[in-house]
């Protein structure tokens, strides 16, 4: 079942397109991967795939979707004194309006979540007090909150150590076993090839999409980089 | 003649209670000035709403004589400066939030955000000199304006102050969730399909509502303490959202009440008074990490 459906569509700002002639389904239970060049647009994608920027042409659908956003931790500002608690409760805000204040059952929602991501026992710390990796655990259990059936993930691993991207991804991974959608972009091109079973590879403002086996295979690579930056791996 | 403290607290009784909703209401907009990063905005819009009230003084023979100031002449105006509240009010809050949205519209053109606060406020401070010297009032008005002389609050300033006031602590509590969602993260705001632009523009709306009558009320040198300090001197110490609104309202009153006792005890002009006491508010934040 397609949860997201774009047909023809072109993403960029200020109506220049920077990705074109996007056709993609995301369907549920699969694992995508935005990978690609510094500056070739994945981020573009991403944000018309989240519904952060409208098309410039074509349809993007999302009427099968409750979509769990998980942005980059850096962009969060660290003066907010809000607890771990307070972070993820947010995730509850999208059917609460006005006064009307969270429920018992939201708040052991929350802390159900929080268990799910290892972090049951930081329900009281300072969100900005935590390292790296906690935090963007903290914010997949806020996207985890909103019931969603698609997880969008901004660079989940950017700046985190390799223990911290290991913990991160087996969480990927195992709420992805639970029947999940994800939808990841990163710069990890080994985090990608390991998890993802789809690659979508944005390059020249257009979009390939392909088996990561087949897509992120180093001749191939080779070939894809040819002409572009490589990005980071490891 | 000495007189008692209790005498002068009752006769001053106005003014006391619109410092201490002030006290009360204006941290909880600088706490959201200051998360967002936009601290120097509470100095530079009550600069903009004194500009505002000090213009309306240059416009009132004129607009005496063509629109009227109700059953108030123009020489009852000029010497009693709370005998039109609502015309003062009025500028103060035209000015405001004409200041306010020039600040946003181009803080949506990018560049230096505080070199743009810090020329918005050299402005509206050199317009409030210059209008203070084009006004019928003059310079000695501007000078009580911007030092804070408020013990002449009556009761309709009271009841001003307290309505706005009143309605921005309740907007703010009803909205709280929300506003800290749009504030903290609007990406994910927009994802959960949140009304983002609605809560910022509310957000602006409560902050130009306070400013304008924080001004026209109690002066700009009082509000720029209120709004600005206590957020610093509670932030160290607030260990939720929650607890930081709550400990910032409790600075800004323990400000006021100590202003007072200042102001009182050595004959200091109390919005002065109260900006000092908020400074020393400070001080233990200083021995605090977080």
């Amino acid at each position: 079942m397609a949860l997201i459906r774009i047909r023809g569509a072109s993403f960029g700002y200020s109506r220049r397109a920077v990705v074109a002639g996007v056709d993609l389904e995301i369907r549920a239970g699969r694992f995508f991967g935005i990978v690609g060049p510094n500056g070739a647009g994945k981020t573009t994608l991403f944000r018309g795939i989240l519904g952060l920027l409208k098309p410039l042409g074509g349809t993007v659908e999302r009427s099968g979707a409750t979509i769990g956003y998980v942005p980059q931790r850096e962009s969060l500002d660290p003066l907010y004194p809000l607890t771990v608690q307070e972070v993820v409760e947010m995730g509850a805000y999208r059917r609460l309006s006005g006064w009307r204040s969270l429920t018992h059952a939201d708040r052991e929602a929350a802390r159900t979540v929080l268990a799910r991501v290892g972090l049951a026992e930081k329900e009281s710390a300072r969100f900005s007090s935590l390292s790296g990796g906690q935090r963007q655990r903290a914010l997949i259990a806020r996207a985890l909150l909103t019931k969603p059936n698609v997880l969008l993930l901004d660079e989940p691993t950017s700046g985190v150590d390799r223990a911290a991207q290991a913990r991160i991804l087996e969480l990927l991974r195992g709420l992805h076993r639970e029947g999940l959608a994800i939808l990841l972009v990163s710069h990890h091109l080994a985090l990608v090839r390991q998890a993802v079973d789809e690659v979508l590879w944005v390059s020249g403002g257009a979009v390939r999409h392909g088996d990561p086996r087949e897509l992120l295979r180093p001749d191939q690579l080779d070939e894809l980089f040819d002409t572009h930056g490589a990005p980071e791996d490891d | 003649m000495d007189i008692t403290w209790g005498e002068r607290i009752d006769l001053f009784r106005y003014a006391l209670t619109a410092a201490a909703i002030a006290g009360l209401a204006c941290p909880l907009i600088g706490v959201f000035l200051f998360l967002r990063r936009t601290s120097f905005y509470g100095i530079a819009l009550p600069q903009f709403a004194a500009a505002g009230v000090v213009f309306g003084f240059v416009l009132m023979p004129w607009w005496a004589s063509h629109v009227g100031l109700g059953d108030v002449t123009l020489e009852m105006a000029l010497s009693d400066t709370h005998a039109v509240m609502n015309y003062h009010l009025a500028w103060a809050a035209t000015f405001t939030f004409g200041g306010l949205f020039a600040l946003v519209w181009l803080g949506r053109r990018g560049g230096s955000e505080i070199g743009r606060v810090a020329a918005a406020f050299a402005i509206a401070n050199a317009a409030t000199y210059v209008f203070g010297r084009l006004s019928p009032v003059g310079k000695s008005f501007v000078d009580e304006l911007l030092a804070g002389e408020i013990l002449g609050v009556g009761v309709h300033e009271l009841e001003t102050i307290s309505v706005l006031l009143g309605i921005v602590v309740a907007a703010i509590v009803v909205f709280y969730r929300d506003l800290v969602l749009v504030s903290f993260d609007r990406e994910f705001a927009v994802v959960l399909g949140k009304r983002v632009v609605a809560f910022e523009s509310l957000l602006n709306v409560l902050v130009g509502v306070t400013v304008a009558a924080g001004t026209m009320t109690l002066g700009p040198t009082i509000l720029f303490g209120l709004i600005v300090l206590p957020p610093l001197a509670a932030r160290p110490f607030a260990s939720s959202m929650n607890r930081f609104l709550v400990a910032s309202s409790l600075f800004g009153v323990l400000a006021v009440v100590g202003g007072v006792y200042v102001s009182f005890a050595w004959d200091f002009p109390l919005g002065a008074s109260v900006v000092a006491v908020a400074a020393l508010e400070l001080i233990p934040a200083l021995f605090v990490r977080r």
